[in-house]
């Protein structure tokens, strides 16, 4: 066994932990980076964010070739190359790897390939293909992530029934697909097997799909996959599942059940787990609470002084861009300045078609903490843009704070809008309110003007709608 | 038909958020150049807004009670009717030039930001949504200085955003005050006065309460000691009198003298002349000798400053001092005229009095008071004689004057005014 000291020790190689190295490193600290894989950038990179959406890029272009006929322009049945298209989405994974290790080499970053547990409030155990090594450090950021969400008498062996990284790898396209969990990983993964050609079906347990997004968000994207999917029952339990030569047998329960079916292949995305028991935590004195997450303060510090943690392992919500944020936060304070996470708001995105996005209050949560607020809502059927795009579904919502106009939240539905919530972050963050929306020029035709058109929708100055005077 | 043209506040001398306080126009009047149109109360006078052209008024935009700035719209004019032969050139060029469209909007938006920028504190507006008004690089910079951004009620920002300066302000503020503003002092609880016989509520003037907040907030901030001394002014009486009595085109008052010894004093004692820097660790000296004269009006105090009052003659002064003290009780005084003073002079010696502790003008460093001549038995050596004596106040603030700079000080004024040869030296 052999030993070595480091200042900064990163458990995890995901979007937190590498930004966190990075950061640590370029302010002049002595990093070592531990991760199991044999590449950096964690599950976003590997088996997550990245690949998903080039699979995500070519359900698009099915699509669109689909929808041109009706326009005109006709390209015949698409043909699939499961191969291929495999080894496509490996390669943008991989040109990304590549460049995450370069982008570590030249910050004298070391990366130990292992599995990391706590020996002591100071040092690390590193179980890796080379033998085992303890890594003593001065202050260590706990980057180690989550997992999908097993669900224990489900037959989890069965090469059937799949998580989301099972989902990713392709290996074939089943004929008919459940997919258990109507959240942001399953319709995403939904948008892609259907593309592909797999008949879909999905059962969510609460009464819509993407569960706590505002329900005039998610119902242009219902609308669509209820005519795309086979199937979406909501409000719907599943009770078990059986493997059977034939395919997995699945029973439901529920006021709306449906009878029990069989389907080819069934993805659980039910959420994620994090990581927080794994890591031998207790060792080093950390608190970990009862779902396996580690409580941390605003400066990303565990009950433990010197022991910092970012990302999935800290809490909801489990983005990369959350991640990345938290671990500059904790390499900056371990470097002695007076960083803080203080985000007004992570914006959520959901890759599917049409895309849903949300950041700030969402209506819901207005209402429930009795916040008044005004509300803009500006239809992308009266979008120039959209209408180009052969879509007319989309909506751009604001939300106001009633007294000062200011922005609290917004969300969008529709082609794209994944790329225009950034704006509304943007206007929260600097604190701007929906007359400054309102008169900051929009390029036209662009699918942002609807932000701008929202926020006049607020302050009444529309012009592009006609509102009725009171 | 000629076009319409703007009428807008010219520029007022620095003020801002005047308060109209009488408007002498109606729409359908004709105006001639010069007439008062309004009138405003600013910090510490009134002021009237003279029509730069004539014409007749079409529309008035203002209100009595509205607080304007310059730029701000005050009426529109169809210039060239009445019977007054005036240039369609106005006084204020600014007012005119402007293009009509963009000028259209501006004057709301003006009044609007005014609101927003005030003193008091709107602490809703910003309290409401549970976060400070910043930008996420304000926070981390607050957050560098451990700031906590709620303790500022505003910023100068567009909309109140606070900006990186306001966090430095406050900062700076917090460092020379110690401890934030006036907060810990007790208020003088309200008594009702009724209960003991008939009253009758009168609202302070403009410039009462102004002058009040001023004294408070000196009062607070400055260790003021105040020195006594006399001046044998017996001799510089006669050659008043004397000259007086010549029936010159400038009578001489005792004050102007006054004024020559302290200018003198002044030069002698540079640092009579100077102000504390905000943060309290240096000392701003004044290259100029400008002397501040507190004159009695009817509505309450003012100091109208006299500019360069080094370099005038008495006759001069005595010029200065009666187109100033005129304005200041018509409250005509525009604001520059009460800025800028190196010291100030109060002079209670026409009513009487012995002796007094003025308050300094802040951030003047000291204060001459002047209380009523009175003839004295004086010990010459040998006998008592009869000597005119004049009693002289001097309020100094401690952080930058010692006691005994103040004491040579006061001395240096009074061996000049019992000398007046010496101001020639």
């Amino acid at each position: 066994m052999s030993d070595m000291h480091t200042e900064v020790l990163i458990l995890g190689g995901g979007p937190g932990g590498y930004t966190a190295a990075f950061r640590a490193a370029d302010l002049g600290k002595q990093v070592t980076l531990v991760e199991r894989y044999p590449v950096i950038g964690g599950v976003c990179l590997n088996v997550g964010c990245i690949p998903s959406k080039a699979l995500l890029h070519l359900a698009h272009i099915i699509h669109e070739a689909e929808a041109a006929e009706s326009h005109g322009l006709s390209f015949g049945k698409p043909k699939i190359d499961l191969d291929k298209v495999r080894s496509w989405k490996e390669s943008v994974s991989k040109s990304l790897n590549t460049g995450l290790a370069g982008l570590a080499k030249q910050r004298n970053i070391k990366i130990v390939q292992g599995l990391g547990t706590f020996e002591t409030a100071n040092s690390m155990l590193v179980e890796g293909n080379d033998g085992k090594q303890i890594i003593t450090f001065d202050d260590v950021i706990i980057a180690a992530g989550s997992q999908a969400t097993q669900i224990p008498v489900f037959p989890n062996d069965d090469p059937r029934l799949w998580d989301s990284t099972d989902a990713l790898e392709l290996n074939e396209i089943p004929k008919k697909l459940l997919i258990v969990g109507g959240g942001i990983i399953g319709l995403e993964m939904a948008t892609v097997y259907d593309a592909l050609g797999s008949e879909i079906s999905v059962v969510e347990l609460m009464d819509q799909i993407i569960p706590g997004c505002d329900s005039d968000l998610v119902r242009p994207l219902h609308k669509r996959i209820k005519k795309q999917y086979k199937n979406i029952w909501l409000e719907t339990k599943v009770e078990g599942i059986k493997a059977l030569k034939s395919g997995l047998k699945v029973s439901f329960s529920g006021d709306k059940a449906p009878e029990s079916e069989t389907f080819d292949a069934v993805l659980i995305a039910v959420g994620r787990r994090p990581n927080g028991f794994k890591i031998g935590a207790d060792k080093a004195g950390i608190e970990v609470d009862k779902m396996g997450f580690i409580q941390v303060n605003e400066q990303q510090k565990t009950n433990v002084e010197h022991i910092y943690a970012i990302g999935d392992i800290v809490g909801n919500p489990m983005l990369a861009h959350k991640a990345a944020h938290e671990g500059k936060v904790a390499a900056e304070v371990i470097s002695g300045e007076k960083s803080a996470f203080d985000a007004l708001t992570i914006p959520a995105v959901a890759f599917t078609d049409p895309e849903i996005t949300w950041m700030g209050l969402t209506e819901n949560d207005a209402k429930k903490q009795g916040i008044e607020y005004d509300k803009g809502t500006f239809p992308w059927a009266a979008s120039g843009r959209s209408l180009s795009l052969g879509r007319n579904e989309g909506l751009t919502k604001i939300i106001c704070e009633k007294e000062t106009g200011r922005v609290l939240g917004a969300g969008m539905v529709g082609p794209n809008a994944g790329e225009l919530i950034s704006e509304a972050v943007l206007a929260l963050e600097m604190g701007a309110d929906a007359e400054d929306i309102g008169l900051t020029v929009h390029a036209h035709p662009s699918l942002s003007e609807t932000f701008a058109f929202a926020a006049e929708m607020v302050t009444g100055t529309i012009t592009d709608l006609y509102i009725k005077k009171k | 038909m000629s076009e319409l043209i703007e009428i807008k506040i010219p520029d007022l001398g620095g003020a801002d958020e005047v308060e109209i306080v009488e408007i002498m126009i109606q729409s359908g009047e004709a105006v001639e150049q010069e007439q008062t149109l309004a009138v405003m109360e600013s910090d510490k006078a009134t002021m009237d807004l003279p029509a730069n052209m004539a014409g007749t008024i079409q529309e008035v935009i203002i209100k009595v009670g509205d607080k304007v700035s310059q730029g701000s719209l005050v009426a529109m004019l169809r210039p060239g009717a009445s019977n007054a032969v005036a240039e369609e050139k106005p006084v204020e060029p600014a007012a005119v030039e402007e293009k009509k469209v963009a000028v259209a909007a501006e004057p709301v938006k003006a009044a609007e930001s005014v609101k927003t920028v005030a003193a008091k504190p709107a602490p809703v507006a910003v309290a409401s949504s549970g976060s400070a008004h910043a930008t996420p690089s304000v926070r981390l910079f607050a957050r560098e200085l451990g700031v906590d951004l709620n303790n500022l009620n505003q910023g100068s920002g567009r909309k109140g955003r606070i900006l990186k300066e306001d966090v430095q302000a406050y900062v700076k503020k917090v460092m020379t005050e110690g401890v934030q503003g006036g907060a810990g002092i007790p208020a003088i609880p309200e008594v009702d006065f009724s209960q003991f016989g008939e009253t009758e509520v009168q609202p302070l003037s403009k410039i009462k309460r102004l002058t009040g907040e001023h004294m408070v907030r000196v009062c607070l901030n400055l260790p003021m000691v105040t020195q006594h001394d006399e001046a044998d002014i017996s001799e510089m009486e006669d050659f008043r009198k004397a000259h007086n009595g010549s029936k010159p085109e400038y009578k001489l008052t005792g004050l102007v003298f006054i004024i020559k010894a302290l200018t003198a004093a002044l030069k002698q004692f540079p640092q009579f002349n100077s102000s504390l820097s905000a943060d309290g660790q240096s000392l701003i000296y004044k290259k100029y000798t400008n002397v501040g004269i507190a004159v009695e009006t009817p509505n309450g105090l003012v100091v109208p400053v006299i500019r360069d009052a080094d370099q005038m003659s008495l006759n001069q002064l005595s010029a200065a001092l009666v187109d100033l003290s005129g304005k200041a009780r018509e409250g005509k005084l525009p604001p520059a005229a009460m800025q800028g003073g190196s010291m100030s002079i109060s002079s209670l010696g026409g009513i009487g009095g012995t002796a007094f502790t003025p308050i300094v003008n802040a951030p003047e460093v000291a204060i001459l008071g002047v209380s009523r001549a009175k003839m004295q038995p004086v010990w010459n050596g040998q006998e008592f004689v009869p000597r005119l004596m004049l009693p002289l106040d001097l309020t100094y603030d401690h952080r930058v004057i010692d006691g005994a700079e103040a004491a040579r000080f006061l001395v240096a004024i009074t061996q000049s005014l019992g000398d007046i040869r010496r101001l020639l030296l």
